[in-house]
């Protein structure tokens, strides 16, 4: 019962913080401001914007009936959503984690009858619940918008929810591993993006492989695709999801970047459980 | 388990190592001590002497590289011997985002007390430190003295049976000091024990009972400050003393200093006084008074922080 009330503690806690440094009037203030860009400023009339695509050159033009272009815009949407709803919670939380570990407050902290695995879990969870609260804000408002005007109500749109839930889970975990061996919010920023970025790059594993002219680092690449978070094929996965409603190989992706995002965490707690502050 | 001690170290130590194999610092060797429940401990050295890291591993926050620290019996490591230790850090930084009794309500709920307890006891925490009225104002606008009393407070909420304090009344005004003292002293009459890590020389002298003074990691000087400061050999006030006696008590191993009526002569021992006593009646002086006396606690901080320098 005192665990789970520290717990609850920690987790308010975070909220206050954020909300103090106005991090979570910030996401909201821009989710709506997203929202409010779909409810007001784009076109979004299904057969005007069909029409529209008959304008785009015909290299970009493979549009061939409204389903399909209700599909792609609902796909390209949901992506967009996606990369900038992940990397906005990653600049939004990073400071979180290392502004418990300031000389001064740590200390005071830690001079509690409360574990320092559950203070950086504590701390884990409020920050993860700040930005779920977010997405489901913010993805639920976009797609209520484009199926209130399109009449057309696609539930694939939703998945976007849980991956992108999942994807900032994982990242959340890179965020307090880097703040804790660290204490530096800048560079608990840089790395997670990095390695979104990065797995873009090792995403294209099976072009690449055939580019490299050594096996030591076909092997490499392959190694770093496996360990490295699948940020890119979530959201790739989550596109032709949307599209087509099929080729959906979403298990590889979700229980590698899990088993990184958990080992990060072992590792978080394991190095600041040991720490000297 | 043992409870005659609030804090016990057994051979402490702590080597800072940096990184990629850089050098070691020991900032704690080898050091035992006992604080007995009930007192009003100090602990007092120069800056760099180890008394944060020691005060850090008593509360877990900095790992012993060897011995052990126990308090009210109980392993230091353990996340249940802190239930009963309330704490003010040095050079602490609340969080400003938090009100007063907020705060209080965050410690609180850290410190285990349930939603009730803390609802009874924050108006009375801050009434006791004097911040009734500023218990909804964010702490961001509270001052460096104000920061400190709430700090206490915070230490006090969960009724903690040892309250570690770190440099208590840094940037408190003389009256809030004597505030803080008074609480402490109401403390120490309900059996809590206060363990102050201070550099205020009299401010240990005037509030402790026991002093340890720690010099370069190890502990210098230990034990009760009457103790510690008695022996200091006996101070005779006398008048009328003839100018060539006093040369003679000179030569004789006294000190002699002219004070507004006459002169004040110290005197190592007992025997040393008599006979000085006896020449300045001899001589025709008067003995105006005759007493032991004592060293201060800044005259045993510097022969304890200075003895046995390499």
């Amino acid at each position: 019962m005192s665990s789970l009330r520290v717990f609850f503690a920690l987790i308010a806690d975070t909220f206050q913080e954020a909300s103090a440094r106005w991090l979570l009037g910030g996401l909201f203030a821009i989710s709506t401001l997203l929202i409010l860009l779909f409810l007001f400023v784009l076109q979004v009339d299904v057969a005007a914007g069909a029409v529209s695509m008959l304008g785009v050159p015909s290299a970009f033009r493979r549009v061939y009936n409204i389903q399909h272009f209700v599909n792609v815009s609902y796909a390209w949407t949901c992506v967009g959503l996606y990369v900038f709803g992940t990397f906005l919670a990653v600049f939004a939380s990073a400071g979180l984690v290392p502004s418990i570990l300031e000389p001064g407050r740590i200390a005071l902290l830690l001079s509690k009858p409360i574990g320092r695995t559950i203070l950086l879990l504590g701390r884990y969870v409020g920050t993860l619940l700040i930005v779920i609260l977010n997405t489901v804000y913010m993805v639920t408002g976009v797609w209520f918008i484009i199926a209130y005007k399109t009449n057309i109500w696609d539930r694939h749109f939703l998945l976007a929810i849980p991956v992108m839930i999942f994807v900032f889970a994982v990242l959340l975990c890179v965020v307090v591993f880097i703040g804790v061996l660290s204490e530096s919010a800048a560079l608990a920023v840089m790395v997670p993006v990095a390695l979104s970025l990065i797995s873009a790059l090792l995403s294209q594993h099976q072009f690449m492989i055939k580019l490299l002219n050594s096996e030591w680092s076909r092997q490499l690449w392959m190694g770093l695709y496996w360990i490295i978070p699948k940020v890119f094929d979530l959201g790739h996965e989550l596109h032709y999801f949307v599209l087509i409603d099929e080729r959906s190989d979403w298990i590889t992706p979700i229980w590698t970047s899990a088993v990184f995002g958990a080992v990060t965490l072992i590792a978080s707690i394991v190095m600041f459980r040991k720490r000297d502050y | 388990m043992s409870t005659e001690y609030a804090i016990e170290a057994d051979g402490l130590e702590k080597i800072y190592r940096a990184r990629f194999g850089g050098r070691e610092v020991k900032a704690v060797s080898n050091l035992t001590l006992r604080v007995p429940v009930g007192v009003k401990y100090g602990l007092l050295g120069p800056n760099g002497a180890g008394k944060t890291t020691f005060v850090k591993m008593l509360l877990s926050a900095v790992h012993p590289t060897a011995g052990h620290a126990r308090l009210f019996g109980e392993y230091a490591q353990y996340t249940e011997s802190r239930r009963r230790v309330g704490y003010l850090p040095e050079n602490h930084r609340f969080p400003t985002y938090l009100t007063g009794a907020g705060m209080l309500n965050f410690y609180g709920a850290l410190s285990g007390l349930s939603n009730y307890q803390r609802r009874k006891r924050i108006p009375g925490m801050l009434k006791l430190v004097g911040l009734s009225d500023w218990g909804n104002v964010r702490i961001k606008k509270y001052s460096k003295g104000m920061l400190q009393r709430l700090g206490l407070a915070q230490a006090l909420i969960h009724h903690p049976r040892l309250l570690i304090l770190d440099e208590p009344t840094d940037g408190v005004d003389p009256a809030g000091r004597r505030e803080i003292h008074g609480i402490l002293d109401r403390l120490i009459e309900k059996g809590v024990t206060v363990f102050i890590n201070s550099h205020l020389l009299s401010e240990v002298q005037s509030f402790c009972e026991h002093v340890a003074i720690m010099r370069k990691g190890t502990l210098a000087v230990e034990g009760k400050i009457t103790d510690l400061l008695a022996g200091a050999g006996f101070t005779i006030n006398a008048s009328r003393v003839p100018a060539l006696y006093l040369n003679e008590i000179r030569a004789a191993g006294a000190t002699v200093l002219r004070v507004l009526n006459g002169v004040s002569i110290q005197s190592p021992d007992s025997d040393h006084a008599n006979l000085v006593m006896d020449k300045i009646r001899a001589a025709g002086g008067t003995i105006d008074s005759f007493a032991p006396s004592s060293a201060s606690l800044e005259d045993l901080f510097l022969k304890a922080t200075a003895e046995r320098d390499d």
